[in-house]
């Protein structure tokens, strides 16, 4: 079975989700609905924390561009957290998703932007 | 290694499991006495539907064995039905009948062994499949399924068949010993009424529950005084305690019965009887013991009379019911009576002197002979059953005893009486007969039902011990099965039904198919045991089993299993032997709803698996705790080959004495990842993926991809299977196949469906291709007649 876990953090305006666990077609819209309800129209933006996340198939990177599209609608900002030293990193890099969202070593980086 | 499409497996598991449904249910119709005729019939109907045949026929062996008459059949031209076909050994049918196993013609073109028989060509059949019916000694048939067309049946379908004629032929033995045991009990009633015997009968706890007509002339009782926890009331004080004894011992061992005592006599006084209990079984459980007491009485009289006088004893002796005879010092006749002249038709002249064992049954005669020449060296008492001639020529069996008697001190030769025990020794050998039978059909309806060959399961070793219980003893309930989910994961299950004999048997069969359907469908084994005992609680039949059903991953080596209140799996690996503890939960049957748990555990790399039933560890003298240590030593860290391992936990664990209950043994190993190749064959579902990912996961691990490489190549193959699972044409042809090698430093991925490829539709699935294009060193997408192959190479660093 696949499983993904979101928590949810919020640190001043920012909102801090941290996805562990795999994503794939299955539990990919799952996903999106909780990222999406956890992001009330006060915030300013998104930081979601993939250092636990072992897996991202292209229906879990879609939802990151669907993702930003919404928040875009609403001026909120969509962030990654991902160490290049990742597995994951060659693929989101290859697929273009920091033209929609801002690519983060650490948290620390994140949120300070 | 041959490519096996993952939904045509399913087909044949869901085929094969269709059919042991059937048998299951046709060896339940035999077991709740549905008529031969019926049972046949619905055979035959059974084998047309689940076989696809043109014709399905029983052919019954004529009383001269030279003829098979068409007894049942379905597709023939009217008028058929009835008729006799030739039992020639170069046709079919015939050729069949001398066979212990069933034929399989493709065509009849191209067969060398055999000939269709007249009916069989006329009919234009090409392709048949043959199985007999019966033991071979006692062959009742021939059951036949045929096709106009070639190549009709497979190895499976034979089995099938064969099954099935097992069950046929279980019944027909079946609808023989009920005659028998109508015929027993018809006897018995008879025997109850005219012998000059007492009987009785007592049931399973040794309570009374039928005394006959001449007990209770006999004691002057009635019926109500004599039923219910009365053995021994009526006895003479003096020899009641005894009686007890004696009783209590052969109960506890359900032997024979025997024991001389003073039975209460109408009127108040006493008289010697000699009661002789032989153990009774139906349906192969003990049910209690029937029992004849016979008057002796005149016997003990004789022997206080032939001390008083010689002459008091001849006139007491011609009156008497029995046989009666004196010898002199050397053991040869002086006298017999006009009862035992009455029993041989023959003079007294004739009888004198050493001629009498002239009229002992041959076979009998040598025993006879010897021991009484023993026992008249000895000068002891001497007793013997043996057959001995009557005057119309028929041997009947008689209890003969002799007592040494002295005259003024000196030994002066035997006195013996002989009472005629014919009927009772008649019935307690048809009584053995039929519990015989009993136990001969319950254990060939059990192998019908267990699998005949485990399953070959890619990347996991398998062996099987199944043992009956010693002669004598109930077949019981006990089976093992393994199957492979279409997920990868191998389920295996080792039960065993309470109870034994025929009943317990088809219930077996019938749990053995609801774990086959459940384990097929359902992931958590607590929730295959929940539905199991739902649908058994549900029954109309009351059962109860212990179970232990176990999932395992061979890739992993994670295992997760449910014990219903059945002795724990046990694990050999090079740390030694470990018993799985946890996951349990009553037997299967026994409440409902049943709760049933799940425990998890990891089997080591290269260790082996040990599933049993208590047969192997139970025994009344010792503790289950000390039991299970003695099988954990025998099978120490399972260094040996599975066979090996087997064969030496049976010998070691129940040495060389014969198991008093059913064992089952079910032992698997799983072997390590290949670097070679890997293939598997997935239902096209979302679900499936996880599976894909774990499987290549090992793989790669095993080829030492890196964690990157490993990711990127799992990702690829998952996108391309996610595109097959998209795009599958119908739930039933939804399969995808993925096969991945490793050669020269290059991945080879192939991954093939039934559907057609689709480009870009949508930005995501566009996106899953550009991941498939961008991350691989070469892709290949080719369109075939039947579907869609995705070959992909991707270069490992050096």
């Amino acid at each position: 079975m696949t499983s993904a876990e979101v928590a949810i953090e919020r640190r001043g305006g920012t909102i801090v989700a941290h996805l562990s666990g795999e994503v794939d077609m299955t539990n990919a819209t799952r996903v999106r609905e909780e990222l999406l309800v956890s992001v009330p129209n006060d915030a300013l933006a998104l930081v979601v924390d993939l250092n636990g996340c072992r897996y991202l198939d292209s229906a879990a990177i879609e939802v990151l561009f669907d993702l930003a599209r919404r928040l875009g609608r609403r001026r909120q900002e969509l962030r990654l957290v991902l160490p290049q030293t990742s597995p994951l990193a060659r693929v989101l890099t290859f697929t273009d998703v920091q033209s929609v969202a801002g690519m983060h070593e650490t948290l620390d980086a994140a949120l300070s932007e | 290694m041959q490519w096996r499409p993952a939904h045509r497996y399913r087909d044949e598991v869901a085929t094969r499991a269709r059919q042991q449904a059937v048998v299951a249910d046709l060896g339940q119709r035999a077991l709740s006495g549905l008529p031969l005729d019926e049972l046949i019939d619905q055979s035959v109907a059974a084998l047309m539907r689940e076989l696809g045949a043109d014709y399905v026929t029983v052919l019954e062996l004529t009383g001269d064995r030279r003829g098979l008459l068409i007894r049942a059949a379905q597709g023939l031209p009217e008028g058929v039905i009835g008729g006799v076909l030739p039992a020639s050994r170069d046709e079919l049918p015939g050729y069949t009948l001398d066979s212990d196993r069933p034929l399989l013609i493709d065509d009849f073109g191209s067969e060398t062994r055999v000939a269709p028989s007249p009916l069989q060509r006329d009919l234009d059949i090409v392709s048949a499949v043959a199985a007999p019916i019966g033991t071979p000694g006692g062959r009742f048939g021939v059951l036949g399924a045929s096709s106009r067309r070639t190549h009709s049946f497979g190895a499976d379908d034979a089995h099938f068949v064969q099954a099935t004629a097992n069950v046929i032929g279980a019944a027909a033995e079946r609808a023989r010993t009920d005659e028998l045991v109508r015929d027993s009990e018809a006897r018995f009633r008879e025997l109850a009424d005219t012998t000059p015997a007492l009987m009785w009968m007592t049931d399973a706890e040794g309570h009374v529950t039928f005394v006959n007509e001449g007990w209770l002339r006999f004691t002057g009782r009635t019926l109500e005084e004599e039923l219910g926890d009365t053995f021994a009331l009526s006895a003479h004080p003096d020899d009641r305690e005894g009686l007890l004894d004696a009783w209590r011992e052969s109960f506890a061992e359900r032997s024979e019965f025997r024991f001389e005592y003073r039975l209460l006599h109408r009127g108040g006084g006493y008289r010697w009887v000699l009661e002789v209990g032989a153990p009774r079984f139906a349906r192969g459980e003990f049910v209690g013991y029937v029992g004849t007491s016979t008057d002796i009485h005149e016997r003990k009289q004789m022997e206080d009379a032939l001390r008083e006088s010689e002459a008091s004893f001849r006139h007491l002796a011609d009156t008497a019911p029995v046989m009666i005879w004196t010898t002199d010092e050397r053991g040869l006749i002086t006298f017999v009576n006009a009862g035992w002249l009455r029993y041989t038709g023959t003079t007294l002249e004739e009888e004198l002197g050493p001629s009498w064992s002239l009229g002992v049954h041959p076979e009998d005669a040598p025993a006879v002979i010897s021991s009484w020449n023993e026992k008249l060296a000895a000068r002891e008492p001497w007793e013997l059953e043996y057959r001995l001639r009557g005057k119309g020529g028929d041997y009947r069996w008689i209890v003969d005893r002799g007592v040494p008697r002295y005259e003024g001190g000196r030994f002066a030769g035997y006195v013996g009486t002989a009472i005629d025990i014919h009927e009772r020794k008649t019935m307690e050998a048809r009584l053995r007969e039929v519990y015989e039978r009993e136990h001969t059909i319950a254990e060939t309806l059990q192998r019908s039902l267990l699998p005949e060959r485990l399953p070959r399961i890619e990347g996991l070793e398998i062996a099987a011990r199944y043992l009956p219980a010693g002669r004598g003893a109930a077949v019981g309930g006990d089976w093992y099965d393994a199957l492979e989910r279409a997920d990868g994961r191998v389920a295996l299950v080792v039960g065993d039904v309470v109870g034994h004999g025929l009943r317990a048997a088809a219930i077996m069969g019938q749990l053995r198919n609801a774990f086959r359907a459940y384990g097929l469908e359902e992931v958590s084994p607590a929730e295959v045991m929940a539905r199991v005992n739902r649908l058994v609680m549900t029954g109309e039949e009351e059962a109860m089993a212990t179970v232990l059903y176990l999932v395992l991953d061979r890739e992993t080596g994670e295992v997760t299993f449910a014990s219903a209140g059945h002795p724990p799996p046990l694990v050999l690996s090079s740390d030694g032997a470990r018993f799985l503890e946890g996951g349990r939960a009553v037997p299967v049957g026994a409440a409902e709803p049943g709760i049933f748990r799940e425990a998890t555990a990891v089997l080591p790399p290269g260790a082996s698996l040990l599933l049993y039933t208590d047969g192997l560890v139970e025994r009344r003298d010792t503790p289950l705790e000390q039991r299970l240590r003695e099988l954990a030593e025998a099978a120490g860290r399972g260094e040996d080959g599975l066979e090996a391992l087997c064969n030496k936990v049976l010998e070691r664990v129940l040495g060389q004495q014969e198991p008093i209950d059913d064992v089952a043994l079910l032992a698997v190993r799983p072997q390590p990842v290949s670097t070679g190749s890997m293939k598997l064959a997935l239902p096209a579902e979302p679900e499936s993926l996880s599976v894909l990912r774990r499987r290549l996961g090992r793989y790669l691990h095993a080829v030492e991809a890196s964690d990157e490489v490993a990711y990127e190549v799992t990702l690829t193959v998952c996108e391309a299977a996610g595109n097959a699972i998209e795009h599958a044409y119908g739930p039933m042809d939804a399969t995808f196949e993925v096969e991945i090698s490793f050669e020269n430093g290059t991945l080879l991925a192939v991954v093939r469906d039934r559907g057609s490829w689709r480009e870009r539709r949508g930005t995501h699935r566009g996106r899953g291709l550009k991941i498939i294009e961008g991350l691989m060193d070469d892709v290949e997408v080719s369109t075939e007649p039947d579907g869609t192959v995705i070959t992909m190479r991707r270069r490992l660093a050096a």
